[in-house]
């Protein structure tokens, strides 16, 4: 499990809009699925969760599951999973007084705990994130040049 | 000098033989009974998967096994960990810079 805490130095209404309609904003440039670093990506109260590039190719990167502004936004989570093994994304949205904490947990969803226990084999059914693995390790790690 | 791993994945074969290692190490001979090419090719494409870090070689008797190496293939936590940093990063300096904007400071160069 992954959990995150940060300040945002905005109100909780706010913040929500900024993860939620400007996702493509603070989505790495170089996580994309399309391989489009300017692709928009969409995360909308109807329940889609996905990535369209620029010449119309999408990719959907999971489900809304829960979109309550402005303090709670549950989502089904593919990338490097798929759809048959979600992971689980919570961001709860916190006033303080000047800005927002925002607590983010990444587990396993309800539904795919072995999956997430043995977290490489999922990564099979994405080589970009296969790829992007082998770079963080090698990157990390003081063995690979 | 280790081979590129964009180069070694580059091979929709060379996956392959990672997908089929991932389930558990392989001999050659093992390996070259799962896919429609030549002993040779296999341990070519062995080679590379190897010079790149992925994969690790080791002595069974008088068989050479292949395992996926662990150190190659950092597990998705630290992906995903790096992810939320990148993202909460961004996130952050994004709200610092409406929260200036609407103070009517200039933000600087984007």
């Amino acid at each position: 499990m992954i959990e995150k805490t940060r300040f945002l130095a905005c109100a909780p209404a706010r913040a929500f809009e900024l993860l939620t309609e400007r996702a493509g904003a603070w989505w790495p440039r170089d996580r994309r699925h399309t391989k489009d670093p300017d692709s928009t990506i969409r995360i909308e109260p109807t329940g889609r969760f996905f990535e369209r590039a620029a010449d119309g190719t999408e990719v959907e990167l999971g489900v809304v599951r829960v979109f309550s502004p402005p303090d709670r936004l549950v989502l089904d989570w593919y990338p490097g999973t798929g759809p048959q093994e979600p992971t689980s994304v919570e961001i709860l949205f916190r006033p303080e007084a000047d800005g927002t904490r925002i607590h983010l947990t990444h587990r396993a969803g309800p539904h795919s705990a072995a999956a997430y226990e043995k977290r490489a084999p999922a990564y099979e059914k994405s080589w970009t994130l296969v790829f992007e693995a082998w770079s963080e390790a090698a990157a990390s790690s003081p063995e690979e040049p | 000098m280790t081979m590129h791993a964009l180069d070694a994945l580059g091979s929709p074969f060379r996956r392959d033989i990672l997908v089929a290692l991932r389930h558990e190490p392989l001999s050659v001979g093992q390996l070259a009974g799962m896919f429609p090419v030549t002993r040779p090719a296999i341990s070519r494409h062995l080679r590379v998967l190897e010079e790149a870090g992925l994969v690790e070689l080791y002595e069974q008797g008088t068989k050479n096994i292949y395992a996926l190496r662990a150190k190659g293939f950092r597990s998705a936590h630290e992906f995903l960990d790096s992810f939320w940093d990148a993202a909460l990063d961004q996130m952050e300096l994004i709200a610092r810079e409406d929260a200036l904007r609407a103070a009517g400071r200039p933000t600087g160069p984007r």
